[in-house]
């Protein structure tokens, strides 16, 4: 199985642009040209190096406070990997666990996470992370967080449906009657069948929460003002938009480089692991 | 068929009043952990604490949390959502005027996201074993990975700053009043005969209303494919093709009608976060609704309207997924023959 996965075209170049920005993220200081904080007043606004009036110390040109695009965008990388990988680890987590729970047991602890579920659901996503950022405060952690506790029940719906068709499975029951612990069942019998599912879950969440992190630090409600965020250098470049469109248009292909990097990881991976998805929820 | 809807629909109601007041409860508990102070931040700088302390009095924020949220549910039940700190307006006035815009802004663009995941949706399936296919499955991947607000800053790009063909801040432009009346501007501007006003509004939605919708179709062109496909397993199908039915008629009369159920559960999920995406969208288009709103109270740190704000959202949700729901009842004819 391992080696079809591989085989497959989407999740190699999946892999491939998702590679490149983690790489960005974990050498971020190495690779980027300039002190993503360092202010030039001197050249603001310079336009990319290519192009009429640009100085090629600043490939990418410069923001409107003279500070060096390309690097901004390498250092924004580092908050854009850090938050997917690490809230979508956490939403699969705790979105998972109470699936398991749910789906296996059932009856009034299942109504319960259902219930739970349903709550959650009558939010859009946005507003209520945005409500949590509100109340938890500016961070890389508090971000992180609200991801987490807003996304978990995408995992939920769709790992719990799926556990309530494994459970009926004769091995299931074959387990129980050797006397295995509910616990042991799980995670032994029940997990390794959903596996492929969880998999293909956690790539798309990862696009996800590239998203979520950036409309808040569009909004000024991510990380602190002085750590790069691709939804921030958006929120700046929008003043200017005039004077420098270009400011606009990289953040914005950075941002969607990397959902598109996850999604076709995702895609590649739902058609290799033969995971019958059901629902697709987005943002 | 009224028989079996209205205790549905009533069931479904009684949940979301249920789901209401669980929400309420987690809003306030989620903002009153918080580490700002509302009672500081709404006072000048110059205040003293003792003042402070009084004006936290007179806000009730020295009772018990439960007490406080137990006034705050009799208030709001009572249609008194409290006092905007920073604004120094009642909340609902505030609400009241930004809601239709968003309720317009949010209706447009579901109307083109219905069009464009109907269609699309057609598209793919019709383009199934096709040499085109991987192309266009491809693009839908690529679709699927730009959200709404990366849509909203292209468009703002290319026909706003490029172009210079539409307008891209607020309902309206500058010189242009807004018309006496309800706050559903092209309703009212239509309704009332001003035409001009209409086609002006319209013009100002255009953007936002196809970033939105278009950021919303790919989600319902894949599921439309996908129960299309199921659909064209069943036997009634290879029927209609024995009888000399026409593929065009097999497919638009036949399997669109069965294959658009499962894809209307999904439109509601997808409604509910198309209205939340509204947010964004609006503070990008300087668009007057709820989600300027809401976005200036975070920045204020704004409670009594961050906490209505949120619940109008969830309201309008379990309205969307109500509406949906029934439409799903209405339109399955299983459910119609009992």
């Amino acid at each position: 199985m391992l080696r079809s996965v591989f085989r497959s075209s989407r999740v190699l170049i999946g892999l491939t642009i998702v590679g490149i920005l983690v790489v960005c993220a974990i050498f971020a200081p190495l690779i980027a040209p300039h002190d993503p904080n360092e202010q030039n007043l001197v050249s603001i606004l310079l336009p990319p190096a290519w192009s009429e009036g640009g100085d090629p110390s600043f490939l990418l040109g410069t923001d409107s406070l003279g500070r060096d695009v390309l690097s901004r965008l390498i250092f924004g990388a580092r908050v854009a990997m850090t938050v997917a990988v690490l809230a979508s680890l956490g939403a699969m987590i705790v979105g998972a666990v109470l699936a398991y729970i749910a789906g296996y047991f059932g009856g009034r602890i299942d109504a319960l996470i259902g219930r739970a579920v349903d709550v959650w659901m009558s939010f859009p996503p946005v507003i209520l992370s945005l409500i949590l950022m509100v109340g938890l405060g500016v961070g890389l952690r508090n971000v992180i967080f609200a991801i987490v506790a807003v996304d978990w029940t995408r995992f939920c719906r769709v790992i719990r449906s799926e556990v309530l068709v494994v459970r009926r499975k004769d091995y299931i029951a074959a387990a129980q009657l050797m006397g295995f612990s509910h616990p042991r069942v799980i995670v032994k019998e029940i997990v390794p069948a959903t596996l492929p599912l969880l998999i293909t879950l956690l790539s798309m969440e990862m696009g996800i929460a590239v998203i979520v992190e950036a409309i808040l630090s569009f909004v000024g409600m991510s990380v602190s003002a002085n750590t790069p965020a691709w939804g921030q250098m958006v929120a700046d470049a929008r003043q200017t938009i005039y004077e420098a469109p270009w400011n606009l248009f990289l953040p914005i292909f950075a941002i969607f480089l990397a959902v598109l990097g996850f999604n076709i990881l995702g895609d590649g991976l739902r058609r290799t692991l033969d995971v019958r998805l059901i629902a697709r929820g987005r943002t | 068929m009224l028989t079996t809807i209205v205790p549905l629909i009533g069931r479904r109601l009684i949940a979301s009043i249920f789901i209401l007041l669980v929400v309420s409860v987690l809003l306030f508990l989620v903002l009153h952990v918080l580490p700002v102070d509302p009672a500081a931040m709404s006072m000048p700088p110059t205040a003293t604490i003792a003042e402070i302390e009084a004006h936290r009095r007179e806000m009730g924020m020295d009772q018990p949390l439960w007490d406080q949220y137990a006034i705050w549910l009799v208030k709001l039940l009572q249609g008194d959502l409290g006092t905007s700190i920073h604004f120094k307006r009642s909340v609902w006035g505030l609400i009241a005027d930004a809601l239709p815009a968003t309720i317009e802004l949010a209706f447009l663009s579901m109307l083109i996201a219905t069009v464009f995941g109907i269609g699309g949706g057609l598209l793919l399936f019709a383009s199934r074993g096709s040499y085109a296919e991987p192309a266009i499955d491809l693009v839908t991947i690529v679709l699927l990975s730009i959200p709404e607000f990366l849509w909203a800053l292209f468009f703002i790009l290319i026909f706003g700053v490029a172009l210079n063909v539409l307008p891209f801040t607020g309902r309206l432009d500058a010189d242009l009043r807004l018309p006496e009346g309800s706050n559903f501007l092209l309703l009212n501007a239509l309704f009332s005969g001003q035409f001009a006003i209409f086609w002006n509004a319209l013009k100002h939605m255009v953007l936002p209303c196809f970033a939105l919708g278009i950021a919303f179709s790919p989600a319902i062109m894949r599921v439309l494919r996908s129960s299309l496909i199921d659909v064209y397993q069943d036997d009634y199908i290879h029927l209609a093709r024995l009888r000399g039915v026409t593929e065009t008629r097999i497919l638009l009369g036949h399997a669109l009608k069965n294959a658009i159920l499962p894809t209307l559960s999904l439109m509601g999920v997808q409604f509910g976060f198309l209205f939340g995406g509204t947010l964004l969208v609006e503070v990008i288009f300087s668009y007057p609704g709820l989600g300027s709103v809401m976005v200036d109270a975070v920045r204020n740190a704004d409670l009594p309207i961050i906490q209505a704000v949120g619940l109008a959202y969830c309201v309008v949700v379990l309205v969307i997924n109500t509406v949906v729901d029934t439409l799903y009842l209405v339109l399955n004819p299983k459910l119609r023959a009992q």
